[in-house]
């Protein structure tokens, strides 16, 4: 049995432990064929959509019984803080830390504003001019998280921040 | 003459047991091939890359896991406006400050409207620098939206 997997190597002394060699010859050969293989099929980065659409495309929101637009919920995004905000109302104010967004409150803030919300599926992203397209993309993704399948991104008035 | 003595020892079974017998070592080389095997398995793809990221620009990293598809694609990187490779407009001049219309980008995405007719919902994809101000994007869409595009996808890196 053993003979099988070990190479015919040192003839061992009579009665002694033969010392057995693998052959691993055959172990490289595959590897450098599943190797080049590999690496050409190998994806290093992934890749992936965020969907959105222009404000008025997002969804129709018609109160059927007066025929007046729903508010959606809307999160301004400017320089150094975020707001939260349903038609001309502000609900809640986030400051960011210098670069960064305090991306956990908003979550915080948007899920408990969406559960009170008439609709519940969209919102929409106002954005500041000078902000950085990285931090579009970060509220974006909590928005998402908050439970909002639908998102309008659009461009904020400097005026109130 | 020593070369040919050295491959026979690698080859020859006979030569065990020669002084001077040749044997490589590929425990440690296999234990090399099999971490870079499991790796290699592990970022293995069948689907392959149906969008490719511009090599200018940095993409925005995202927690989205929606699959990219192919689109008209629309490319701002830090110096200009681009698709398919041709270069529609410069960042330091988009068009006259105060108006949103970038016009060689209109005429651009005209054209590619005029490709997609036959498809219920248009669709740009962009794909944008992560430092660019929301400024430059705003007026990329809103000339993309002079043409007849409504929806549109922004490309990411998926975040593990």
């Amino acid at each position: 049995m053993r003979n099988i997997s070990f190479t015919k190597s040192q003839s061992a002394p009579s009665g002694a432990v033969p010392e057995v060699e693998l052959d691993l010859t055959p172990v490289m050969n595959m590897f450098l064929i599943l190797v080049p293989f590999l690496v050409s099929m190998a994806v290093f980065t992934q890749v992936a959509i965020i969907e959105f659409s222009l404000p008025p495309n997002v969804g129709a929101g018609l109160d059927d019984s007066l025929g007046k637009p729903k508010l959606k919920l809307t999160v301004v995004l400017g320089n150094d803080h975020s707001k939260v905000t349903l038609g001309e109302r502000m609900l809640d104010s986030i400051p960011s830390a210098g670069d960064r967004f305090d991306t956990d409150s908003l979550l915080a803030r948007l899920k408990v504003r969406r559960a009170g919300a008439d609709i519940q599926d969209e919102v929409i992203v106002a954005v500041l001019d000078p902000v950085r397209f990285k931090h579009v993309v970060n509220v974006m993704d909590v928005c998402r998280d908050a439970g909002f399948e639908k998102i309008g991104l659009s461009s904020a008035a400097d005026e109130g921040l | 003459m020593q070369r040919h003595s050295i491959l026979a020892g690698l080859h020859s079974r006979e030569n065990d047991g020669v002084a001077g017998a040749f044997k490589p070592q590929l425990t440690s080389l296999v234990d090399v091939m099999t971490i870079l095997l499991v790796f290699l398995i592990k970022s293995f793809s069948t689907e392959g890359s149906i969008v490719t990221p511009s090599d200018d620009l940095q993409l925005p990293f995202s927690t989205s896991q929606k699959p990219a598809r192919p689109l008209c694609t629309i490319e701002i990187t830090r110096t200009a406006v681009i698709s398919e490779g041709e270069e529609l407009a410069r960042l330091d001049r988009l068009g006259p400050p105060d108006s949103m219309l970038v016009p060689p980008l209109l005429a651009w995405m005209r054209l590619q409207k005029a490709k997609c007719e036959g498809l219920a919902k248009p669709e740009v994809l962009i794909q944008c620098d992560r430092e660019i101000p929301f400024e430059i994007v705003k007026k990329v869409m809103f000339t993309c939206s002079k043409a007849g595009f409504a929806d549109y996808s922004l490309l990411v890196l998926t975040e593990e």
